[in-house]
């Protein structure tokens, strides 16, 4: 073998060894990314379920434990964030971003029904609940928009609770959802504050919907109901 | 689509450069960076400048030559005026009666005519040819004339850098010349030029008598005959140290023409000598330059089609997504908290780092061996920062020229 073909076959090799460590390293990273959102799924469960056994304890709610803005709501919300982009980066199809969506999905209706409880008992806590039902499989145009429009609502009204549910996704208890709210095509599909909407598509559309004298008053810890 | 593109053109590039690397540290690399110039048995060489319309920079050009550190009675300098329409025969004329100068008025005819001419009056050993807008070290002849050990050496290139680069437009091809000076240095040793560049590159007389002399190789005469000469199975050699200075575009505009003749030439030439091409007789030649350089042009032409596409499509989803959206929620969105978590690490990213670093460390080597002194962070800078943004412009022009046969003017 001349020098030039030892060169040439060396430089083939470093290549490939590059292209392999560098695809590892992601690979790595995304493997990393799906733990920590695990991890935070495993924290917000833990908190559900501290809460709930509190309720239960105290045999009322803990109404001094909870606000509308409650760190568990900001949670789902930074959790939906990590899902969402890491979905756009292995794709919806990916086995771990399907099992993370359902058990995103299922502390999502969790955390509904909680505080949905919660503000039956607590005199103060008076939540704007937006369920928001998508699709990803091409068959709803509007959501891309939609869902942006939501992400500015959340941000400017902290007090807002969007509980985003992919419409196709295979989870029993959102097809249990979808049946008790009476969830029906077209997509997007909404339940905002115990209304069905539909078709909803721009920021002025679904602000007109929202109880925007709510959601402007502040909120310091709740108080139980005296009667 | 476009991120099967990038893997390959990654992975081709990436091959590419690790090879230079690799031929960098080789042997025969080292003994030609090691070789010291003559400085006995000095022989006889011409050099022809050939001119076209070069009023303001003939001048400079011969002064250049006649400081090099060589015994004057051993070099002869032809000056060729090409039918020039402006004040550069009368700037010529000025050296009528200077010992070394030879001046020749002709009727427009090309650049290769004007090579030709002076070919045919000169008994010199070795021809050199200079490009009547550059400038030469006063070292740089005897640098050339020492690679001309081997009498299979036909042609002898120089280390070719940018005239005072001022612009950025300047200071980023001052960078992409010294990425030149290194690759033309790692590859002459492995005989795997395909161009003698105008400025500076030299030949053993003698070879044209057997390849024939200049032809009009698509208004780039120096790659074909560079061709001509490697299918006739000479060596074309590089003097890293043999420094010359050529006069950059200053305009976008200059350089799009510039470049447009370079390329459509390299591809016609290409097309020409197609038995180059992927023969293993060629060694790194057939079988990697010049295939990897028409890959190049391929990959650089889709990439910036599908770059349009994407970015199209990209838009329309941002307006669509936007609605009635205030635009600074996009600003917040952009500008998210730190998070390791988002880092946007794929392995096109950190491959292209590794590639961009290559670069770097190329345009390093090629500074080094030329002897370059001024610091090129900055070149650099604007040549990773704007070169793939303005390349495409030639790339689509020369690309559009071949295809339809179209030919333009030098200038």
């Amino acid at each position: 073998m001349n020098p030039i073909q030892r060169n040439a076959l060396l430089a083939l090799a470093i290549t490939i060894g590059l292209f392999i460590t560098m695809l590892a390293a992601v690979d790595y990273l995304n493997n990393a990314r799906i733990e920590e959102i695990g991890r935070i799924e495993d924290k917000i469960a833990l908190d559900t379920l501290s809460l709930e056994t509190q309720f239960d304890l105290l045999a009322e709610a803990p109404c001094k434990e909870v606000s509308e803005g409650s760190v568990l709501s900001s949670e789902l919300n930074d959790l939906a964030a990590r899902l969402s982009y890491t979905e756009d980066r292995l794709g919806s199809d990916d086995e771990e971003v399907i099992k993370l969506k359902r058990q995103y999905t299922l502390l999502e209706i969790k955390d509904y029904l909680l505080m949905k409880r919660l503000s039956k008992e607590c005199v103060d806590l008076k939540p704007v609940f937006v369920l928001y039902f998508y699709s990803n499989e091409g068959d709803c145009p509007g959501c891309a928009e939609a869902g942006y429009a939501l992400s500015y609502l959340r941000e400017t009204y902290p007090k807002l609770r969007v509980y985003s549910f992919d419409y196709n996704l295979d989870l029993g208890a959102l097809k249990t959802l979808r049946a008790v709210l009476d969830i029906k095509e077209p997509l997007p599909a909404y339940v905002i504050n115990g209304k069905n909407y539909n078709g909803l598509v721009s920021l002025t559309e679904l602000e007109d919907k929202l109880p925007l004298e709510l959601l402007a008053t502040s909120t310091a810890t709740s108080t139980k109901k005296t009667n | 689509m476009t991120e099967a593109v990038l893997y390959i053109t990654l992975f081709l590039a990436l091959f590419f450069q690790i090879f230079a690397l690799l031929t960098f540290l080789s042997r025969d690399a080292r003994m030609r960076r090691d070789k010291q110039r003559i400085e006995s048995n000095f022989p006889h060489v011409a050099v022809i400048v050939p001119c076209y319309n070069e009023e303001t920079t003939i001048g400079g050009t011969v002064e250049s030559l006649l400081t090099l550190d060589y015994p004057s009675d051993k070099l002869d300098i032809f000056l060729i005026n090409d039918g020039s329409k402006d004040g550069t025969a009368a700037v010529m004329d000025t050296y009528t009666t200077h010992p070394q100068i030879t001046v020749i008025h002709k009727e427009n005819g090309g650049k290769h005519t004007g090579l030709n001419i002076g070919i045919e009056r000169t008994a010199a050993e070795f021809v050199g040819c200079l490009d009547a807008d550059s400038f030469v070290h006063p070292g740089a002849l005897k640098e050339v004339l020492a690679h001309f050990d081997d009498p299979r050496v036909a042609a002898v290139t120089a280390s070719m850098t940018v005239h005072e680069p001022k612009n950025i437009l300047q200071r980023m091809q001052f960078a992409e010349y010294l990425a030149g000076v290194a690759l033309r240095h790692i590859f002459a040793a492995v005989n795997g030029l395909y161009v003698t560049p105008g400025p500076f590159s030299f030949y053993r007389k003698s070879v044209f008598q057997e390849v024939g002399g200049f032809r009009y190789g698509h208004q780039t005469e120096d790659m074909e005959m560079a061709m001509r000469l490697q299918k006739h199975g000479y060596k074309i050699e590089n003097a890293p140290r043999a420094q010359v200075f050529t006069q950059a575009p200053r305009t976008v505009w200059a350089l799009v023409k510039q470049r447009t003749r370079w390329t459509s030439g390299f591809m016609r030439n290409s097309y020409d000598y197609r038995g180059l091409m992927l023969n293993p007789k060629y060694s790194v030649l057939g079988l990697m330059v010049m295939p990897l350089a028409v890959l190049a042009i391929a990959s650089g032409l889709a990439l910036f089609v599908l770059f349009l596409v994407d970015t199209a499509r990209f838009m329309a989803r941002i307006i669509t997504t936007q609605g009635d959206v205030p635009w600074t929620h996009s600003l917040t969105l952009a500008f998210p908290q730190f998070d390791w978590f988002y880092l946007p690490i794929t392995g096109l990213f950190l491959l292209g780092i590794i590639g961009v670093a290559i670069v770097v460390v190329t345009l390093y080597i090629g500074k080094h061996i030329s002897g370059t002194k001024r610091s090129i962070a900055l070149d650099l800078a604007w040549y990773i920062a704007f070169y793939s943004f303005i390349a495409p412009l030639w790339l689509l022009r020369s690309t559009r020229d071949v295809i339809l046969g179209y030919n333009r003017a030098w200038r």
